[in-house]
Formats: structure tokens, sequence, C-alpha cells
């Protein structure tokens, strides 16, 4: 597994491979799937986003749900002020990451517990800001957005003219690139100056200053990048809903995204797609597919699978691996 | 005789009412291997945390290379070029050697987040360049062939010498060790005695807290003695070691 998934064509191949998933859906008549497909998605971008900050550097944050509102509010508010999509998208990210700048400034000074209660706090507050206020966000009655079909060209070609009509899929292609794109720009950095820094600080802040590296300014740096995904994460998410309300954006989520970097090991890109694949896909399949009466209990089922994991697998599914040094002369 | 590399007048630092650093006056000459001894709780690691950074010190002046360093941010007097190494072992666990040397290479790149993202030419030379660096300093402490394995993994007296290849990885004037020797062996002293000497024929000035009298008298071309955060001898390491103050400070006063 771990010789397969560090080959230099393996994100290549996987991401060829999740384009097939409309098509099996399709297939199989199970068109849902596309839909649990894209969520996923979704939820990969916003736990490669988080993967950035409490994984790289150790930031434990339990607000980064926010983020993803303030895409995707930012995005239905321009979209309801005629401004053309693609355009709405990339300044809601834009608001995101000014937002977790400012944010950043003004807490990164704290560590450990308490960055994680007052990210909470931060979490908490714009959910509530979204609840009230109406003038701009309509309340708990929530926005609803145009609709917008990105990839309608593709039904003209042979084979594809199914996509024309179905937002979903066209909508899982999308995210598809995103999760690719945010996947292959988090890799980079990994194995950069810059996320050496953040892996130095994650691992003795006090060793990483003394070996020259502005900590402050570095942990500044993380924690306002990750909000790109974020933002784009909920940028996405108002485009496909057309409708955003404030109940998307509850402290669950950001547990949510905190346990699938965990589960999937910190600072492991396919570790936290795969706890994404698995922790956001799987409730939503018991949705689906199991009877009502099971569906009550499967939060207990999730817990469980956290404990055990932190049982017996702390480092997480898929534990980051060391770039390998050339040695040899 | 050309201007000290370190010079430190006056140096103070105090917590409160405790002054873990009193009024120390050193100095230390370009090629120079100098020792601080003295008995535990001397301020010997107060002194090392005020020059690196660490502390801003209360009172008194720093100057390294001729510039007032006091005060600056650790990375700052990092990029001056002085770097350290730490009592306790303070390795990025994690990382792989190779890394933890890459790491250390910080203040001496420049690459952001445009290079990597989109992988220029300058970018990945830069990459080359760090990583060819680190395997050189690996192969210096004796590490090379155990570059890719996790810093946690290496035995201990490898870990000791991995912080020495971390901290010249950015090219300081001066290296400070803090108690290199601590933990070893008498094989494992005597190497580390002749990785120091290694150390100054590299250019590299260094400054060290020994606690082990053979490696003092070994390795130091000068050695201070620090008691109770003040400096009370200095000079040759033998003159040094048959100073009354310094037995005393030691031992206590014969009689008492």
């Amino acid at each position: 597994m771990r010789r397969l998934l560090s080959h230099r064509h393996a994100p290549a191949l996987l991401f060829a491979a999740a384009l097939t998933l409309p098509f099996v859906a399709r297939a199989i008549e199970f068109s849902f799937l596309t839909r649990v497909g894209g969520v996923v998605g979704l939820m990969m971008l916003l736990s490669l986003g988080l993967n950035m900050t409490l994984g790289y550097v150790g930031l434990f944050d339990l607000g980064f749900i926010a983020f993803y509102a303030v895409g995707a509010y930012g995005t239905a508010i321009l979209m309801r002020a005629h401004v053309p999509a693609p355009l709405a998208a990339a300044l809601a990210v834009a608001a995101a990451l000014a937002m977790r700048a400012l944010l950043g400034v003004t807490i990164l000074r704290l560590r450990g517990d308490y960055l994680a209660v007052v990210t909470m706090g931060f979490g908490e507050i714009a959910r509530l800001t979204l609840n009230n206020l109406d003038a701009w966000t309509n309340g708990p009655k929530g926005l609803q957005v145009r609709p917008w079909r990105p990839l309608a060209f593709l039904g003209a070609i042979p084979g594809l003219e199914f996509v024309r009509k179905e937002s979903n899929v066209q909508f899982y292609f999308l995210i598809a690139a995103a999760v690719y794109l945010a996947a292959e720009a988090s890799r980079r950095l990994e194995n950069s100056r810059v996320g050496r820094a953040w892996v130095a600080i994650r691992e003795d802040e006090t060793a990483a200053q003394l070996s020259g590296i502005p900590v402050a300014r570095y942990k500044l740096l993380a924690f306002t990048l990750s909000a790109a995904f974020a933002g784009l994460a909920g940028s996405l998410f108002a485009l496909w809903d057309q409708f955003v309300t404030p109940e998307s954006f509850v402290f669950w989520e950001s547990t949510l995204l905190v346990a699938i970097v965990v589960l999937g090991g910190m600072g492991s890109i396919s570790g936290v797609l795969l706890g994404a694949l698995l922790l956001g896909g799987i409730p939503l399949l018991m949705e689906a597919t199991l009877s009502p009466r099971l569906i009550d209990y499967r939060y207990l089922f999730f817990g469980l699978i956290l404990v055990l994991m932190t049982l017996f697998r702390p480092q997480g599914l898929l534990p980051s691996a060391r770039r390998e040094a050339e040695l040899s002369s | 005789m050309s201007a000290p590399l370190l010079s430190v007048e006056d140096l103070s630092q105090h917590f409160g009412g405790l002054k873990a650093v009193e009024g120390v006056t050193l100095s230390v000459s370009r090629g120079e291997i100098v020792s601080v001894i003295g008995p535990n709780g001397a301020g010997k690691t107060t002194f090392f945390n005020v020059l690196t950074g660490v502390y801003p010190g209360t009172r008194g002046r720093v100057s390294f290379d001729g510039e007032p360093i006091r005060g600056l941010a650790p990375h700052e007097i990092v990029a001056r070029g002085v770097s350290r190494t730490f009592q306790n072992i303070r390795l990025f666990a994690d990382m792989s050697a190779a890394e933890n040397v890459m790491v250390g290479r910080h203040a001496r790149t420049r690459q952001l987040l445009l290079g990597p993202l989109l992988r220029t030419k300058a970018f990945l030379e830069e990459e080359k360049a760090v990583e060819a660096r680190a395997v050189e300093l690996l192969d210096f402490v004796g590490l090379r062939s155990l570059g890719n394995e996790r810093a946690r993994n290496l035995p201990y007296g490898a870990q000791r010498r991995l912080e020495i290849a971390r901290a010249l990885a950015a090219e300081p004037k001066l290296l400070i060790l803090d108690e290199p020797t601590a933990g070893m062996n008498p094989v494992e002293s005597a190497e580390l005695v002749s990785l120091v000497r290694r150390v100054r024929e590299r250019g590299v000035t260094v400054l060290l807290i020994e606690h082990q009298m053979r490696v003092v008298l070994d390795v130091s071309d000068r050695v201070a003695v620090f008691d109770y955060g003040v400096k009370i001898a200095e000079g040759a390491p033998r003159a040094v070691m048959a100073d009354p103050r310094v037995i005393e400070a030691y031992l206590g006063r014969e009689g008492a």
C-alpha cells in the first residue's frame, strides 16, 4: 500500500479513477453515489486545508468550518449581486484568506489547548453572526443562489450528453479537480523549505526558532493559506447546492475535520484523503442504505472507530512518509 | 590583534529577584574554542540563552562580529552567524536525519511559496543544493549512512552529532554547544572532542558548556568559570583548574 501510494504516478492514477465514479453510479443506477462523491470531495478539500495548520504545524483549530462558511456565504452574497460565478468564487476565497490572516495575527500567540478553545469560540461566533446578520445573510432562513452549470459544455461530447443536465456530475468533476490541485499543491509545499519549516515547528518550536525559522511568521502563513482550501470548498458548496444556511456550519463539522486529520495521519496527504473518504463517506452511505432504526446509532459506530484508532494506531491510518534523500555519492 | 568575534560586556539576566547571570564579561576570538564551566545552576545555560536570543537579557552589551545582537529574535541571531545545540537534545524527531539538517539551512535559503508551487528552476536548484549540503554535513559528522532514518530512531550519540550538523547547516561563524558530551561514555566523548576540533578547522569558532574535565582540558584554548551567575575565573584550562576560587566553587571551602 505504502509503496503503491508513493509511486510517482499514483496521484494522477487515483484522480483518473475518481473521475469514473459518475459513470459507475449511472451504470448501477445509484446516482446518489455521485452526490456522496462530491460531498466527500468537499470534505477532502477542507481536510487538506486543516492538514496545513493542524497536520504540518500542529496548531489545533476547532473552528475551521467558519472559513468554509465565509467561502459559501461570500459566494452566495456575490452571486446575488450578479457577479459572475468564477469571480464570486475567487473573491470569496480572498475574503476567507483575509479573515483568516486577521484572526491569525490576533490569536496565534496562543498555544495548544488555548488556541483550540479560542478557535472553537470563533467558529461559534461566525455561525451566530450568520444566524443574526439578517440584512446580509437572511438569518436562519438562508440564502438562495442562482444556478450555475459550469461544465454544461461537456454535454456536447458524444457519450456525455447526460452531463448537460446533471449538476451533481458537473460539480463532482469540478470538486475532483479542485481536490487534485489542492493535494498537489500541498505535496509541493510539503517537500520544500516552507513545508520543512512547518513540520519543524510542530516537532519542536524552540529548536525551530533557534535553527533560524521565524516561527510566528511561518505559523501565520500556514494558518492563512489553509483558508484558501476551506474558502474554495465553501464556494463550490454554495454554487452546487444553490442554498446556504447557518446550519451547515456547526461545531460538529469542525470536530469531524479534526478527526479526519488525526485519523488519517497528521501531515500525511494520502492519510487525510483516506480519512475524509471514510469519515465523510461512510455516514452518508449509512444514511442512504441503513434502516432508519440503525441510522440513529451511526455516531456511536463513529466514536467507536475513533477510540479504537487512538488505542491501536495513534499515528494515523497512513502516517506521513518522509522524503528520502539521495545519499550515495 | 583583530577585534573579537563575540564580545560580551557586563551582561545580566534577572528573573524577578533571581540574578541568573550577573555582570558577565567575556570575549571570544575568531578560531578559538572556549569552554564555560561551573557547578549546576551557575547560569551557564541562561548565559547561552541570552546570547542566542531565547532571553532578552536585562542589562549589558553583546556584540557579534562588530554588531550589537542582544535583544534580537533568535532567527535573526542565527542569520548573523550564531548557531547552537541544546543540553537536552531537541531534534525534529519525526523528520529524517537529512531533513533535520535541511531545516538548519533555512536562514541561508530564500524560496517561499511560488518557487515550490510552480517548481521553478531556481527552486529546484536551491533544493538540490540544500540536499547536497545536508549530505555533506551528515558525512562530516559521520551519519551519512543514517540520513534517511527518522531522528527519533537514531542512537543517542548520533542524535548529539546530528544536532551539530543541523547547527552547522546555517553556516555559523560561532557554534555554541550546550553540554555536547552529556550522557556520553569516554569513547564517545573522545570522538566528540575530535569532531569539535574538526569544526574549528572549518573556520568555525566554538563556545561550549562542558562538565567532563577531561574534555575541557583536551579541547579548550580558554576556560571561563561561572558560579552563582558570576564569572569567577578565566584563563588557560590548567591554570583555571588550579585556581582556589574554582576549587572552592566545585568542592566548597576546606574545613568549612
